[in-house]
């Protein structure tokens, strides 16, 4: 009843204020408005278009469709470009899809009502509202404006935010607001989207159901190309005593998210736990065993403190985010040549990490390099990111998690970026001059003196730079629009930047950003903890966005330093952080961890002996080692650090437990295993040792004990007799290492 | 390398093809090298004492081989004023560090896939400069410097060719790490480590380095005005501009980040000022860019002219498949134009470097000199590249080292200043005996001639430092000016995968060898001058010298001339002994004494160093009758060793073992002059290469029509 109201009415005119809206105001101006919306002018912008939307006639896989859409009938992603459905609907076909005589003998009608075969099957009831509304637009005249209709402005989603029951509803309602000042209830033809299924569904008609999991979710609702969402918490309702005191405000945003839905977090992880985990994030390594022992031994209360601030100075710490960062810069190997450009453009990356440089002057330096890749190493990302387009699109994702790629060609659908706004980004990348040089495929990088501007391939439209829809100022030929882009990033006020970065990080520490996917920020994409995420901001930019300072932040907090394993409330939980969430080591690291726990190295064309994985330059190196190709190091490829692959495969399993790479590892002569073999040391001693070392923690008992008895077992040869003591305790050592090696304990870190 | 006046520092060469060098030879007389001697006083191989005078001006010096095919490319040899070292043995790990001391200077060579490390002593608060010379002396290694703690743990790092600027934190050991930017290593990769003290706030100068081929043109003579003004900062806008009067000689810099420096002067309807900066060609990684704008009545600006680049003269090799052009660029990222004042008023000028936006340093200066024309010219000349094969991407260090009867020939490119656009004769001379010069001018308004090199089939053995100049009136004064020479640091076999390096020479060395002749010479029947008139037809008889065998019978001939047009192109015998060159003049022929070359290239068969296996040949044979005879010796002793008195047997058999070691000696001595005769033998089986053919240059008198008639 109140959907089929609500679609007689073109605008529902409501003077009180926007906020005071409640479902049943609402309601109540629909009726009143209903009496007469016989006599309103049907708008095919604010009137049919949504029709057409909600019915999913312009959706992608219909007649939106690219390349001419369904049987000839194209209309444009989901309305964004009325002029052009109106057109097709209208004036293409030789009219034939409306009939004006006998409006409901039109072509569009009788299709979509299925009267006639239809491919997409009925998607107009001949009852409904919907077809009443098209045939009174046809009756009307089938006008494309009527003159006097307002644009819309804004949709808005209320409630904003929820806390839903397990197994609970809440109904949405969505209010258009147009140009003229007037609101419009479009519940029923906005489209909703829960980021959360296992969570929570939204109904076409926005009614919201969840499911029996405790957490948070977003509803994402649009009506012609305006979004809004709603977002909300499913509390699980159990007490959360016995907080540990908060380190920082991280660990007060965090509680306080875990209090609201009623999830305890697990306790604090003990030394062993924390010096392991802490040191595989910030070095990308395992921490050796005196390292180990000398936290163990230290009584000094802020001891985990002081060993964040030793790995945050440390060269492997550089190395290790340089080898984040460096393949979603695409420092990318494809001919030989290419060695000095990666070389130049890794140690760039790592030479800036090492010395704390300010992220923003790093961004700076890479969004407006000039000259040369030797001079200037920065100028190597615009040798392998030739195309302005792609450098704005990755310039976007990378560092303001905005995904731009859509709208080179149509309205953002989750989004509100326009091609207006696609162009006026990619003027900044206008005036990047090139010269030749004499190495071959680089290019002496400039600035081109000109004006920047970008024209907009639908319109024809020369834009000026602007920056997400922020104005940038006047860009005087001379000046490189590069170096104003810069400046809008590292501006206070930008609402990305920081965001992106702190999110990104976040994710590093604790598996799952705020955000997720980590550079996909949007409206319709809501943080999971928007006061966290925005403290977390706030406190970058403080800092003068110091990435030392945000590590240190996030790795002194309590919430970090949680246990992994869950209690009896927490195991469902994967977006609240109640629990650390264990991650199986990324290809680099875990092949130096093996290395560590072998005592051996591994070999790598053109760099020093003993140059570890994480310290590799570029994606070359993938190439000869089935290690690193099996455990997922991206090919600098892509942007995204989804190019990394962290999920398990059979290849992964085979390779540790039978591939050559491996048992020549175990079996070294100058090995772990021969070391430990000729120790004269007790076998309890060398266990302990080789426990600190795959798992930074002495043995339990029993494991000693398993360990001690397999170590003195006698090994027989061929022929049944038994070999050498010391050959077999070094092959015992060797099966002791390789099942280390093969445990969860050792492939997460957790 | 290098080492400090006033000091001698041993040397020891690596070479290709440079087998039984004779002398080492520099650019500057206040270096010698003379042989070392080993205990015996006989020459260790390749190993040089190099005494430096005192007073022997500090920089670069070019040192170079005198061997057996004539003289060397060259090595840059730097002279200093501080103590150096030569590392002695491996520190590629912390714990061999090498201790370097303040104030000195350390060579080494990069081992492959290394670290070099070196350990120092800081006081709290001290700054120390650590500087590395590297592709700056011929060096291929890409130098990466690391300041690192006493655990080897990087405090401080440089990887773009700059130098570490560092003030210890605390009185400590602190460690250096060199290493190749992408951990190459080997002979080629050498480096001198610097280690200086500077104040806080003082400018650290750099190393020496040689000079890049785009700086031949700065300065022009009598360009730098001791009256410079230096440039005013804040003027970035136009409303700071800082004003000067014209002409001027400005000096400034592109500091910091994204600098614009702005001028304001006044001009009038009808002059014109001659722009100059240079600011690349001082060996900096900047591209300066101007625009100069007028400031109408109402304060708008109105663009007059951009200025840029120097652009070559001659179209420069890109990098195709091949050889497209020389792999030489004598333009510059540097500026030289115009700017012709239309109306009267006040013009705004703003310099700004186009690699500046994010850069910092102060060390990024330049010059900038607005001036009335004073047309001048520079000149740049390298030896000739040209495809020889089909994906010929080889670039060759070509030293002037002249087979008898072969000619050279030398592409000489100019850089005009200021509107000069006349023609430019070119001429070398102090050249050795039987070494002739032939220049093809510069033609009025055009850029390139070619300097020709001849050596007679009888030349002797010779080397001299030659003069090598321009000269063109200018204003009814006749000027010269000297041509620089460049070559390549290193011979690079394929541009695609290592980037040639050219760079200028100190000076003109040329040289002449007997031991290798041109494979052939072609030229004219007759030494005379050769008439002809205009519109007419001239037939030149040319000889073929020829000493080689060659892949082919023919070989496609074109010709060079300083002006003579419709040169003929020929397919010439191979196998014949003459040929014919025919001329048809154009009736438009501008009368005049021309000179023309023909050149082409051809595959022939080339023996290396034949001579060598002669001699080795020789010494085999003498080896082998040193050998016999000594086995003689040895057989005659032993036996009678048998035969003498028991009392004698001893002293007998003693002097039979020591002929039978003397004649083992001997025999392995055969055994090395054998190995010696094989390498040779191997070393001079004939092999295919590809050679470039330039014949003698031939003299061609053009008479006027009317004077036939």
């Amino acid at each position: 009843m109140n959907t089929l109201l609500l679609l007689y009415h073109s605008y529902q005119r409501l003077c009180r204020p926007r906020q005071l809206l409640t479902a049943s105001a609402v309601l109540l101006g629909i009726l009143a408005h209903g009496a007469g919306a016989s006599e309103t002018e049907v708008s095919f912008v604010n009137d049919i278009v949504p029709v057409l939307t909600k019915a999913g006639c312009n959706a992608g896989v219909c007649h939106a469709k690219a390349g001419g859409g369904q049987n000839g009938f194209q209309l444009s992603l989901l309305g964004f470009e009325p002029a052009e459905d109106y057109e097709s609907l209208v004036k293409q076909a030789h009219g034939r899809r409306l009939f004006p005589a006998l409006p409901h003998h039109s072509l569009i009608l009788r299709k979509a009502s299925g009267q006639v075969p239809h491919g997409g099957g009925i998607r107009l009831e001949q009852n409904s509202a919907e077809y009443a509304m098209l045939q009174r637009w046809i009756e009307q005249g089938a006008a494309f404006q009527t003159g006097t209709e307002p644009k819309l402005v804004a949709v808005d989603v209320h409630p904003p935010r929820g806390l839903i029951a397990m197994k609970g509803q809440q109904q949405l309602t969505v209010t258009a607001e147009y140009s003229d000042g007037s609101l419009r209830d479009v519940t029923s033809l906005s489209l909703y989207e829960s980021n959360a299924e296992a969570l929570a569904e939204a109904s076409p008609d926005g009614l919201v159901t969840t499911h029996d999991l405790p957490g948070t979710f977003a509803v994402m609702v649009r009506f012609q190309g305006k979004v809004s969402v709603f977002s909300a918490a499913v509390p699980l309702g159990a007490p959360v005593p016995n907080l540990p005191p908060p380190a920082n405000f991280i660990d007060q945003h965090l509680f306080a998210n875990l209090q609201q839905i009623g999830v305890p977090p697990s306790p604090l992880a003990d030394d062993a736990t924390f010096i392991r985990r802490v040191t595989l994030d910030i070095a990308g390594r395992l921490p050796t065993d005196s390292e180990t022992i000398g936290f163990f031994g230290s009584s000094h209360s802020d001891r985990r403190v002081q060993l964040i601030e030793r790995l945050l100075k440390s060269p492997s710490y550089a190395d290790y985010f340089a080898s984040k960062w460096v393949p979603l810069l695409k420092n990318r190997r494809d001919e030989a040549s290419d060695i000095t450009a990666n070389f130049a453009f890794h140690a760039w990356v790592r030479d800036n990490l090492l010395a704390n440089s300010p992220f923003d002057q790093i961004v700076r330096e890479l969004l407006a390099a000039t000259g040369t890749v030797v001079g200037n190493p920065p100028a190597a990302w615009y040798k392998r990111v030739k195309d302005p387009k792609e450098q704005l699109e990755d310039i976007s994702q990378l560092f303001l998690g905005v995904r731009m790629q859509c709208a080179q060609c149509h309205h953002h659908p989750f989004e509100r970026w326009s091609q207006d706004d696609y162009y006026s980004f990619a003027a900044f990348f206008s005036q990047i001059g090139r010269k030749p040089t004499g190495v071959r495929g680089e290019d002496l990088i400039f600035h081109q003196r000109g004006i920047a501007t970008a024209q907009n391939i639908k319109t024809g439209e020369s834009l000026r730079p602007a920056a997400l829809g922020d104005e940038v100022g006047d860009i005087t030929a001379d000046e490189d629009p590069r170096l104003r882009l810069a400046d809008w990033m590292s501006s206070k006020n930008n609402p990305y930047f920081s965001k992106a970065l702190v999110n990104r990080y976040w994710k590093h520490f604790f598996k799952r950003g705020l955000i997720e996917p980590e550079d996909d920020i949007r409206e319709t994409n809501p943080p999971t903890n928007p006061e966290l995420l925005a403290a977390l901001e706030a406190h970058f930019l403080a800092s003068g966005f110091d990435l030392k300072e945000l590590i240190r932040l996030i790795t002194n907090s309590k919430a970090y330093q949680l246990s992994a394993l869950p209690n009896e409330h927490n195991l469902a939980d994967r977006q609240n952080y109640s629990r650390f969430y264990p991650r199986r080591l990324p290809a680099e690291v875990l092949l130096d961890a093996i290395d560590d726990l072998t005592g051996t190295t591994t070999a790598f064309a053109n760099l020093p002996a003993g140059t570890r994985a994480i310290a590799l330059p570029d994606n070359s190196y993938n190439k000869s080692s089935n290690f690193l190709q099996f455990f997922g190091r991206p090919n600098s490829q892509s942007v995204c650090e989804c190019e990394r692959v962290q999920s398990s495969s059979l290849a992964q399993s085979l390779h540790l437990i039978n591939s050559d790479e491996i048992k020549a590892k175990l079996a070294d002569a100058n090995g772990r295993a021969a070391n430990l073999a000729a120790l004269d040391s007790s076998l309890e001693e060398r266990v302990t040792k080789l426990y600190l070392v795959a798992f930074s923690r002495k043995p339990q008992s029993h494991e000693l004990q398993t360990a001690v008895d397999y170590l003195r077992d006698t090994l027989l040869d061929v022929e049944g007799k038994p070999i050498d003591g010391k050959q077999a305790l070094q092959e015992n050592f060797q099966d002791l290492i390789w099942a280390l090696m093969n445990s969860k304990e050792f492939l997460f870190n957790h | 390398m290098g080492g400090q006046a006033g000091s001698t520092v041993e040397i020891t060469i690596t070479s290709q093809h440079a087998e039984n060098a004779t002398e080492l030879l520099f650019s500057h007389s206040s270096l010698t090298a003379t042989p070392k001697l080993d205990g015996m006083g006989m020459p260790i191989p390749d190993t040089y004492l190099v005494a430096i005078n005192a007073d022997c001006p500090l920089g670069i010096h070019e040192a170079r081989l005198m061997t057996r095919l004539g003289i060397s490319s060259s090595r840059a040899f730097n002279v200093g004023a501080v103590p150096e070292t030569t590392r002695q043995t491996p520190n590629t790990s912390l714990d061999t560090a090498m201790p370097l001391e303040m104030g000195t200077i350390c060579n080494a060579a990069m081992t492959k896939q290394s670290v070099d490390y070196y350990a120092i002593q800081l006081k709290k608060g001290q700054r120390i400069v650590v500087d590395c010379a590297a592709h700056g002396i011929d060096s291929k290694l890409k130098p990466v410097l690391i300041l690192a703690n006493a655990q080897g743990a990087d405090l401080l790092v440089e990887r773009r060719g700059g130098s570490l600027d560092f003030i210890a934190s605390e009185s400590a050991t602190y460690v250096i790490k060199v290493h190749d930017l992408t951990f190459n290593g080997g002979g080629e990769f050498f480096y001198r480590l610097a280690l200086r003290e500077f104040a806080p706030g003082e400018l650290a100068s750099r190393l020496p380095t040689i000079k890049t081929v785009s700086s031949f043109s700065w300065p022009a003579p009598g360009a730098i005005d001791q009256n410079t003004t230096a440039e005013i900062e804040p003027n970035n806008q136009h409303n700071q501009a800082h004003k000067v009067s014209l002409p001027c000689h400005i000096t400034g810099s592109f500091f910091p980040a994204a600098d614009v420096d702005t001028f304001e002067f006044t001009a009038t309807e009808g002059e014109v000022w001659w722009v100059e900066v240079a600011s690349e060609r001082l060996g900096l990684l900047t591209d300066p860019a101007i625009v100069v704008q007028q400031v109408d009545a109402e304060g708008n600006l109105i663009d007059v002219v951009e200025l840029n680049d120097i652009p070559s003269p001659v179209k420069v090799s890109s990098n195709g498949y091949s050889y497209d052009g020389p792999p030489y660029n004598a333009g510059s990222l540097d500026i030289l134009g115009k700017v012709e004042i239309k109306t009267d008023g006040i013009y705004r000028l703003q310099v700004r470097d186009l690699f500046g936006g994010t850069r910092n340093d102060p060390r990024n200066i330049y010059q900038l000199i607005i001036r009335k024309a004073q047309p001048d010219f520079a000149l740049v000349s390298w030896a000739i590249h040209m495809q020889l094969r089909n994906g010929d991407r080889n670039c060759l260090s070509k030293p002037l080292a002249l087979r008898c009867g072969s000619t050279m020939a030398f592409e000489v490119v100019t850089v005009r200043r200021d509107g000069f656009d006349g023609e430019i004769e070119l001429t070398m001379e102090n050249l050795p005996v039987g070494v002739t010069a032939s220049g093809l001018k510069i033609p009025a308004g055009e850029s390139r001639g070619m300097m020709l090199l001849t050596a007679d089939e009888g030349a002797p053995r010779g080397f001299s430092n030659a003069s090598f100049v321009g000269r063109a009136t200018i204003d009814g004064q006749l000027v010269t000016r000297p041509c620089r020479l460049a070559s390549m640091q290193w011979p690079v076999s394929d541009q695609w995968s290592e980037i040639p390096s050219p760079r200028l020479l100190a000076d003109v060395p040329v040289s002449v060898c007997e031991s290798e002749f041109a494979p052939i010479t072609i030229a004219s029947a007759l030494d005379k001058v050769w008439e002809v008139t205009a519109g007419e037809k001239l037939t030149v008889p040319l000889i073929h010298t020829r000493r080689n065998e060659f892949s082919g019978p023919t070989i496609n001939l074109m010709g060079w001339s300083d002006g003579m047009e419709n040169l003929p192109t020929m397919e010439t015998s191979l196998t014949a002994d003459t040929s014919e060159a025919v001329f048809d003049l154009a009736q438009t022929q501008k009368p005049g004494l021309y000179t023309v070359a023909f050149y082409g290239s051809a595959v022939t068969k080339y023996r290396y160093d034949p001579a060598a296996v002669e001699a080795a040949q020789a010494a085999v044979e003498s080896a082998h009758e040193r050998a016999q005879d000594l086995a003689r010796k040895a057989a005659i002793l032993a036996d009678e060793a048998k035969k003498v008195p028991v009392d004698q047997q001893e002293a007998a058999k003693q002097a039979a073992q020591a002929a039978a070691l003397q004649q083992t000696v001997a025999e392995q001595e055969v055994a090395s002059a054998q190995k010696n005769l094989q390498d040779a033998t191997a070393k001079s089986q004939p092999t295919d290469i590809v050679d470039i053919i330039v014949s003698t240059p031939i003299k061609i008198r053009v008479n006027p029509t009317d004077k036939a008639e």
